[in-house]
């Protein structure tokens, strides 16, 4: 199957999206007025520039469209990034939006009682089964995950497990629900990301998007 | 009549029990392991056609076609650069010998291996082609298939810039030859960000780290963790893209002197290149890497535009010159020899493959004569006899998707 002549990319659904369409506007692309329509069911979008469509997809759904080639470019989290590790990503560009980090959470007894030397096994909810376990087992510990889409913060509280892996953005939520940051795995932003053949084959029309995206980043800094 | 006995009962529960046996273990007889699949046709017969065009041109340059078995032992098949393929390797017990063998993951090694061991005195440089399918214990991502056909040429015992030339060339040539549009090739140059990260005394954990970081081309990382080493690097990963561009980028970095030697190595490749490919996209990717592992110099990735996937790969690499160790004593090896190739994936070469029309395909009703047929097979027809008198001909041609069938001794379209 041959891929779309037009560019394509896709955004992210959600808490990022604000932040990135006043950066699409410094790179000088417009989505047409249907994109604004939090009702509206069209999932496809076209733009001011001929030959770039955009698409508005679940966070997750960025990098596996980019992935597979059929966005060229998108725009994600390195947390999905980290989940996935999708060998034809290329993330050239921190766009320094939706800015958090990743961290194991939990009670605070938890933290006061625990001695984390004497682990082997560990029960941990979370949306991102894959870092969970290759960051206990970086440290000798096996990580059995629950994965769940959502709410973590209610599972240490009915019992389901005692610690959490999730993205914490000003750590309202945790303390909401009575737990505590125990440990910070990774810093986590918004990312433009290419499709690696893509770029080989395109390299001066997704050059010039990399470019723009930079300078965009540059004039919000 | 006996209806009572212990048989009769047994027959009487038998069409339930094997509903039931079905019902349990829901194995669908056309359902195939993971990653396999059955081609059909005319993709098969298409597969065929394309791998036999590409070995034809291959044949045409100088590359004599080799055919290695589908097995070897263990020990030879993953020695030496070949542990890089470990992890992939469907192994066995073979109840001969009673030792491992393992079914080939890649067939560029095999072809090493015939080169240094049973062509060993064949004059060099030695140029070999083949073909054949290839098992892995879990695809890619990308590639879920895990048996994939390859086809490549080997050009062993040249260290000359011109043996890199010629590969590459003749990739492009064959690729151009069998109608992929849009080819693309990426130059690379494995052993370049070791030769900068030993200059610089970044090793251990720390080069590992970014070089995962480079294979993302994960521009925060490299700037976060890179350290004496992050200025250079980021501008090497900057500087990926077209050619020219890219080897005039390098040249404004200052690169310690062992890197200096590769980039003048490609930028007299990337000439020759384009002697033989003037029409040929090139572009450059200095920092790439992965699966890269036993490449020793210029190597690269063979794209087409708005494919997913790649259509091949090959690179500059040692062939032989690793000890091998037998089990009783370690044989001397034979001499290391500079080697360069390369190797196409069938699936995804078909899948950038435009495909022209089927050729005609004409219905000879029964008892039409043998000669008939002869005739029209020569002339390039597909014929499909009728083995039995039918009432209407054109109809049956529709049924057996013939678009012709033979009337008055003329083919007619149906």
């Amino acid at each position: 199957m041959r891929g779309n002549e037009t560019l394509v990319l896709a955004l992210p659904k959600g808490r990022i999206l604000k932040q990135v369409v006043p950066m699409l506007a410094r790179t000088g692309v417009e989505i047409e007025p249907e994109f604004d329509d939090e009702n509206s069911r069209q999932l496809r979008f076209k733009t001011n520039i001929a030959g770039l469509d955009v698409i508005r997809v679940r966070n997750f759904d960025v990098a596996t469209f980019v992935a597979f080639g059929a966005a060229h470019l998108g725009i994600a989290g390195n947390d999905v990034l980290m989940e996935f590790a999708y060998p034809e990503i290329y993330a050239p560009l921190d766009l320094k939006v939706g800015q958090c980090h990743m961290s194991v959470a939990g009670p605070p007894h938890l933290l006061a009682t625990d001695e984390p030397t004497r682990w082997s096994h560990v029960r941990v909810a979370t949306k991102y089964p894959e870092i969970t376990k290759r960051y206990f087992a970086t440290r000798g510990v096996q990580a059995e995950c629950i994965k769940l889409n959502g709410a973590m913060e209610l599972a240490p509280l009915l019992g389901l497990c005692k610690r959490i892996v999730d993205l914490v953005q000003t750590g309202s939520t945790l303390k909401a629900n009575g737990l505590v940051e125990i440990e910070r795995i990774a810093e986590i932003s918004s990312r433009l990301i290419v499709n690696r053949p893509a770029l080989k084959t395109r390299p001066d029309e997704i050059g010039e998007w990399i470019r723009r995206f930079e300078a965009a980043v540059d004039d919000a800094a | 009549m006996a209806r009572s006995g212990p048989l009769e009962a047994f027959l009487a529960r038998e069409p339930q029990t094997r509903y039931f046996r079905l019902m349990d273990d829901t194995l669908h007889p056309a359902l195939l392991p993971h990653g396999l699949r059955d081609i059909l046709p005319p993709d098969a017969r298409i597969e065929a056609d394309t791998v036999e065009r590409l070995m034809a041109i291959l044949g045409h340059h100088g590359y004599d076609r080799v055919k290695p078995p589908l097995v070897e032992f263990e020990s030879s098949l993953l020695d030496g650069p070949g542990a890089a393929m470990t992890h992939e390797t469907f192994r066995l017990m073979d109840p001969i010998s009673h030792r491992m063998i393992a079914v080939r993951a890649d067939m560029t090694l095999q072809i090493a291996r015939i080169a240094t061991t049973r062509l060993v005195k064949s004059p060099r440089p030695l140029r070999l082609s083949y073909a054949g399918q290839v098992l892995r214990v879990r695809g890619s991502q990308l590639r879920p298939e895990r048996q994939v056909g390859q086809v490549g040429a080997e050009l062993i015992g040249s260290a000359a810039p011109e043996a890199d030339a010629e590969v590459v060339a003749l990739a492009a040539e064959a690729l151009n030859a069998i109608g992929v549009p849009g080819l693309s090739v990426d130059l690379t140059l494995p052993v370049l960000v070791p030769v900068i990260l030993q200059a610089l005394g970044v090793e251990g954990r720390a080069a590992e780290q970014l070089r995962a970081a480079l294979d993302r081309k994960d521009a925060a990382s490299i700037a976060a963790i890179g350290g004496p080493s992050a200025e250079m690097l980021g501008g090497l990963m900057a500087a990926a893209g077209p050619a020219d561009r890219t080897l005039a980028a390098i040249k404004a970095i200052a690169l310690p002197d062992g890197a200096q030697a590769q980039v003048a190595a490609l930028t007299e490749i990337v000439r020759l290149i384009r002697e033989r490919a003037p029409d040929l996209m090139l572009t450059i990717d200095p920092v790439e890497n992965r699966g890269f592992e036993y490449h020793t110099g210029v190597s690269f990735t063979i794209f087409a535009r708005n494919i997913r996937g790649e259509l091949g790969r090959g690179g500059r690499y040692v062939a032989g010159g690793h000890q091998t160790e037998d089990g009783y004593a370690k044989r001397a090896a034979p001499e290391p020899q500079p080697s360069t190739g390369f190797t196409l994936y069938s699936d995804t070469v078909l899948r950038a493959l435009k495909f022209g029309p089927q050729p005609p395909r004409v219905l000879l009703p029964h008892g039409t004569d043998h000669a008939t047929g002869v005739e029209l097979r020569a002339a390039g027809w597909i014929t499909v006899a009728g083995l039995e008198p039918v009432a209407d001909d054109v109809a049956e041609a529709g049924r057996l998707a013939c678009s012709h069938v033979l009337i008055d001794g003329k083919p007619t379209e149906v």
